[in-house]
C-alpha cells in the first residue's frame, strides 16, 4: 500500500465571528430595495425606497423637528423606564426574598402582565390627565411587570449555598442581600433590562397616542394616520436606531458589570 | 474549643436522616465523619454549625474562643462557595468586612491567609480563572482569615481530581498541624480520613447513627513511615469492613432513587 | 358584447331613471366595495339589500373595515375595487399619488343634519366657551391629525376668521381616549359624533355648542375607485355607480326630507330602510335614527369643497405638494356636480 495523506474532513459546523457580513448583507438588501423602487417594480406607496426614507429623515432634521421629537421621547422613555424599573426591582426583590410577598405577588403579576397597556389608556387619561404623567405611566406600567419577573427569577437563581456561606461567616442580612443576592441576581436583572427597554420603545407609540404633539411615537402615528409611508418608515428607522443604541449601551454595561463572567 | 452533640436527630419531611447522634469533638482534635453518600453527614455538619435547626437534640460549644477569632465556627464547603464576582482577595475579605476591623488589620489578615495558602500572586484573579484545587485553597484561606475556633469541613476535596486531592490534602495537613484547630472533617473517602483524623466516627447508612468511633493513636506526621504501615493497614482493613456493606447498600439506594 | 352596458350607462346618467330589472343570461361581473359599518355607507347597504347591483349584472361583495383609513388603503392594494368613507388627509395622500379617484358623493354635512358636535367641557363652558368661534386659543381634542374632525376645525377657523394654528389640537387617536380626556377636563372641548355627543351631554359631562352641519356644510365623504378600474373596467364602474346612486336616492327619499320649518319628515319606506341600515351597521334603530347623514340623491359632489380640502391640508403641510385636486376626482360618471371650479 502506498502512502497517502489523510484528507481533512472536519470542515464547517464551527461558528466563527465573521466581520462585516451583516453590514454587507444589509447593504445588498438596501441596494435591491432601492432598485426595485426606482425601476417601478414596487409602488412607492407600498414600499418607499431607502432614498425617499432618507430624504424624509433629512427633511425632519432640516425642519429642526428631529431633535424635538427625540428629546420629548427620550424624556418619556427615561422616566417611564426608570420608574417602572425602580418599582419593578423593589417588588421583584420583595418577591424574591419573602415568601409572603411572593405568594401575593405572583398571581397579581400573572393576572396583570398580559393586559394590553393600550386598552388602559382611557383610564390612565382619567387618572393622570393627558400630560406627561399618563405617558410616563404607560411606559412604566409596561416595564414594571417584566422587571418584576426577571428580578425575582434572578434572585431565585442565586445559588442558595452562597447565601448559606455568607450566613456561616456571620454576615448580617443586609450584607447578604447587598453583597451576595444583588450581585448574584445582576446578570438576570440586566437580561431583564434588555427586554424591558424594548418594551419601553414599543410602548412609546402607545404612550404618545395620548395627545402628544411631538415625539417619535407621535410622529410615527401621524405619518400612519396620514398615509405618508416614507415618513412612517423614517420614524421606524429612528425607533430601530434607538433600539440598537439602547441595546449596545446595555451590552457595554453588562461587559463592565459582569466582567467576572 | 469543644463541640458537643447531644441526641441529635433530623428528618426532612418524612425522610429520617439522622437518629440519636451523641458526639463530643475534643479541643484540638481532627475528627473525621466517615459514611456513605446520603447518610446525613452534611446535615449533621449543618446542625453543628448552626445553619440547620435539628428536629431534636442540641449542640453545645464549650470553652472560650481565642480573642483573635472573629467567627468561632467556620465552614469549608465541598463546592467552594466562592462569589464569582469577587477576586480571590475579595472573597477572603468578604468574611472580614462586616467585623469592623481597621483597614490595616483587614489587609494584614487577607495577606496572611493568602500567604499561608500560597495564593498571594493570585489575589486579583477571579474564581473562574482558577483550577478546582486553587479554588478550594481560596475557600480554606477564607476560613483561616477569621481564626476559627472550630473548623467544619464538608468533603473539601471531593470535587477535585485524585492528584490534586493528594497535593491539597498534604498542604491542608501542614496548615492544620500548625494550628491544631478543633476540626470536623466530613468525607466518604477512607484514605483522607486515615491521613488526617485523630478519630474517625463511622456513620451507618440513612438514617445515620454512629456505628463506631475509631481512635488513630498515631501522630499524623508519622503515619507515612514504614514502621506505621502495619497499624495503618489494620485500621484500614477494619474501617473498610465497617463501611463496605453500608456503602454497597447505600449505593444501590441512590441508584434506585435516580 | 355586454347587452346591458348601454342601459347601465343610461342608469349612470341620472338616478331618477330607475334601472329596469334585467334578466342577465351571462354570469354577473364580480366586484367588491370596502365599507365601514356606519349609516353614512347607507347607499351601499340599500343597493346591496335591494338587489340594485344584481339587476345590473353585478355581483358585489361588501368588505367591512373598522377604521376609515383602511378603506382607501384596501382600494389601493386591490383588496376592494370600490370604497366609501370620509375624506381625510390620508385619503388625499393616497389619491394624489395616482392610487384613487373620487367618482361620486357620500355623506355631506348639511344644515339641519346633526352629525358632528362641537363640544365644550363644563369648566370651559363656565369660563366662556359658548360657541365654536371661541375655540380660538383653546385645547381641542380630535382623533388624529388629518382626520375629518381636524378639517372641521379648519372650517370653523376660516368661518370665524381665527388662526387654526392658535388652537392646540390634541390628537388622542381613539374616541374612548377623547371621552376620557373630556370627562377629566384635560381639554377644553372635543369634536364628537352625534351619539357620543348626546351621551356626554346627557350624563352632564359637557355641552354641545353647535353642529358642524349647521355651522359649516361640507363634503364629508365620497365613493372612490382606482384609476386602473376606470381604465380597464369602465363598464363595471358605471354599473356600480348606477346601483350606488339608486341606493343613495332611496336613502335620501327615506331620511333626508325636511318640512318648511326644517323638521324631519318620515320619507318613503322610512321604517323599512331604517331597519335595513340598522341591521347593516349592527346598531339599534333608535341610535341609527339619531345620526342619519345627508346624502345627495344623485351622488353629486361639492367639488369646490374638495379643492378647498386639498388646499387646507397642503397649507397645514399634511398633504404633499404634488397632489392636485383636479387629478383626484373623475367627474364623468355623475351629472350635475355642484360648485365645480372653472379652468
Ligand atoms: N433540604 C433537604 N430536603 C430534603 N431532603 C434532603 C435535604 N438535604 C438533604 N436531603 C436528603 O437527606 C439525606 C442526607 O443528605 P446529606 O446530609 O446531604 O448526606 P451526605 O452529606 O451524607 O451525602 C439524603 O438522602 C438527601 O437526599
Ligand atoms: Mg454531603
Amino acid at each position: 500500500m502506498s502512502d497517502r495523506p489523510v484528507e481533512f474532513r472536519g470542515l464547517g459546523f464551527a461558528p466563527q465571528p465573521v466581520r462585516y457580513a451583516a453590514l454587507a448583507a444589509f447593504a445588498v438588501l438596501l441596494a435591491i430595495w432601492e432598485y426595485a423602487g426606482r425601476a417601478g417594480l414596487v409602488s412607492p406607496i407600498f414600499l418607499p425606497p431607502p432614498s425617499t426614507i432618507a430624504k424624509a429623515l433629512a427633511d425632519l432634521w432640516a425642519q429642526g423637528l428631529l431633535l424635538r421629537h427625540l428629546s420629548e421621547s427620550a424624556y418619556r422613555l427615561v422616566f417611564g423606564w426608570g420608574l417602572g424599573t425602580f418599582v419593578g426591582l423593589a417588588a421583584g426583590f420583595a418577591m424574591g426574598i419573602w415568601s409572603v410577598s411572593r405568594a401575593i405577588g405572583v398571581p397579581f403579576v400573572s393576572a396583570l402582565f398580559p393586559i394590553p397597556k393600550i386598552s388602559l389608556l382611557p383610564l390612565l387619561i382619567l387618572w393622570l390627565g393627558i400630560g406627561e404623567a399618563s405617558k410616563v405611566a404607560t411606559i412604566a406600567l409596561g416595564v414594571f411587570f417584566p422587571t418584576v419577573i426577571a428580578t425575582y427569577a434572578a434572585i431565585d437563581a442565586v445559588p442558595r449555598n452562597l447565601i448559606r456561606m455568607g450566613q456561616s461567616f456571620g454576615l448580617p442580612t443586609s450584607d447578604v442581600l447587598r453583597k451576595i443576592v444583588l450581585p448574584g441576581a445582576l446578570p438576570g436583572i440586566l437580561a431583564g433590562f434588555r427586554i424591558s427597554s424594548s418594551i419601553a420603545l414599543i410602548l412609546l407609540v402607545s404612550a404618545e397616542m395620548i395627545g402628544a404633539q411631538y415625539g417619535i411615537g407621535a410622529f410615527v402615528l401621524q405619518a400612519g394616520n396620514l398615509m405618508l409611508t416614507d415618513q412612517l418608515l423614517a420614524g421606524v428607522v429612528i425607533l430601530s436606531i434607538l433600539g440598537l443604541a439602547i441595546g449596545t449601551g446595555l451590552g457595554q454595561l453588562e461587559k463592565r458589570l459582569l466582567r467576572w463572567r | 474549643m469543644e463541640l458537643v452533640c447531644e441526641g441529635i436527630a433530623h428528618r426532612y419531611g418524612a425522610l429520617d436522616v439522622l437518629a440519636g447522634i451523641d458526639l463530643a469533638v475534643q479541643p484540638g482534635e481532627c475528627l473525621a465523619l466517615l459514611g456513605p453518600s446520603g447518610c446525613g453527614k452534611s446535615t449533621l455538619l449543618g446542625i453543628m454549625g448552626g445553619l440547620l435547626a435539628p428536629s431534636s437534640g442540641r449542640v453545645v460549644l464549650r470553652g472560650e474562643a481565642p480573642a483573635s477569632s472573629l467567627n468561632p465556627i467556620t465552614y469549608v464547603f465541598q463546592d467552594f462557595a466562592l462569589l464569582p464576582w469577587r477576586t480571590v482577595a475579595g472573597n477572603v475579605a468578604l468574611a472580614l468586612e462586616h467585623r469592623g476591623l481597621s483597614k490595616t488589620e483587614m489587609d494584614a489578615r487577607v495577606a496572611d491567609a493568602l500567604a499561608r495558602t500560597s495564593l498571594t500572586e493570585f489575589r486579583d484573579a477571579f474564581p473562574k480563572q482558577l483550577s478546582g484545587g486553587m479554588r478550594q485553597r481560596v475557600g480554606i484561606a477564607r476560613a483561616l482569615s477569621v481564626d476559627p475556633a472550630v473548623l467544619l469541613l464538608d468533603e473539601p476535596l471531593s470535587a477535585l481530581d485524585a492528584q490534586t486531592r493528594d497535593l491539597l490534602m498534604e498542604d491542608f495537613l501542614k496548615l492544620w498541624l500548625a494550628s491544631r484547630t478543633t476540626s470536623v472533617y466530613v468525607t466518604h473517602n477512607l484514605q483522607e480520613a486515615l491521613r488526617l483524623a485523630d478519630r474517625i466516627c463511622v456513620l451507618s447508612r440513612r438514617p445515620g447513627r454512629i456505628k463506631e468511633i475509631v481512635a488513630l493513636d498515631l501522630p499524623q506526621a508519622s503515619r507515612g513511615s514504614p514502621d506505621a504501615a502495619r497499624r495503618m493497614a489494620e485500621w484500614a482493613e477494619h474501617l473498610w469492613h465497617l463501611i463496605r456493606d453500608e456503602a454497597a447498600v447505600a449505593e444501590r439506594e441512590v441508584a434506585n432513587v435516580r | 358584447m355586454f347587452p346591458i352596458s348601454r342601459r347601465a350607462a343610461l342608469a349612470g346618467l341620472g338616478a331618477s331613471l330607475a334601472a329596469p330589472a334585467i334578466v342577465n343570461a351571462q354570469a354577473p361581473a364580480k366586484t367588491s366595495v370596502g365599507v365601514l359599518r356606519l349609516s353614512s355607507s347607507g347607499p351601499v347597504f340599500v343597493a346591496a339589500e335591494r338587489g340594485y347591483w344584481r339587476d345590473l349584472g353585478l355581483d358585489v361583495e361588501l368588505k367591512y373595515f373598522t377604521a376609515a383609513q383602511q378603506v382607501p388603503v384596501a382600494v389601493t392594494s386591490n383588496d376592494a375595487e370600490f370604497g366609501v368613507t370620509g375624506l381625510t388627509a390620508a385619503f388625499y395622500n393616497l389619491a394624489g399619488r395616482g392610487a384613487l379617484k373620487i367618482v361620486a358623493s357620500q355623506a355631506r354635512d348639511e344644515k339641519g343634519f346633526p352629525l358632528t358636535a362641537y363640544m365644550a367641557t363644563n369648566a370651559a363652558y363656565e369660563r366662556g366657551l359658548r360657541s365654536p368661534k371661541d375655540y380660538a386659543g383653546k385645547r381641542i381634542g380630535i382623533t388624529t391629525t388629518g382626520s375629518t374632525f381636524h378639517y372641521m376645525l379648519g372650517l370653523i377657523a376660516r368661518k370665524y376668521n381665527f388662526d387654526i394654528n392658535g388652537v392646540t389640537l390634541v390628537p388622542l387617536q381613539t374616541l374612548p381616549n377623547m371621552q376620557a380626556a373630556f370627562k377629566g377636563g384635560q381639554i377644553d372641548g372635543i369634536l364628537a359624533p352625534v351619539t357620543l355627543a348626546r351621551a356626554l351631554e346627557a350624563d352632564g359631562s359637557g355641552k354641545i355648542l353647535a353642529w358642524a352641519g349647521d355651522e359649516t356644510p361640507w363634503q364629508l365623504g365620497a365613493l372612490f375607485t382606482s384609476p386602473r378600474a376606470i381604465d380597464t373596467r369602465r363598464n363595471v364602474v358605471e354599473r356600480f355607480i348606477a346601483g350606488y346612486v339608486r341606493g343613495a336616492a332611496d336613502f335620501h327619499a327615506a331620511f333626508n326630507l325636511r318640512d318648511a320649518a326644517g323638521k324631519e319628515i318620515y320619507g318613503t319606506n322610512y321604517a323599512e330602510t331604517l331597519s335595513l341600515v340598522a341591521r347593516a351597521v349592527q346598531q339599534p334603530t333608535e341610535l341609527v335614527a339619531q345620526g342619519l347623514p345627508y346624502i345627495d340623491p344623485q351622488g353629486r359632489l361639492d367639488v369646490g369643497d374638495i379643492y378647498a380640502q386639498v388646499a387646507f391640508w397642503q397649507q397645514a403641510n399634511l398633504v404633499t405638494r404634488e397632489v392636485n385636486a383636479r387629478d383626484v376626482i373623475d367627474l364623468s360618471f355623475v351629472r350635475g356636480h355642484m360648485n365645480v371650479p372653472r379652468g
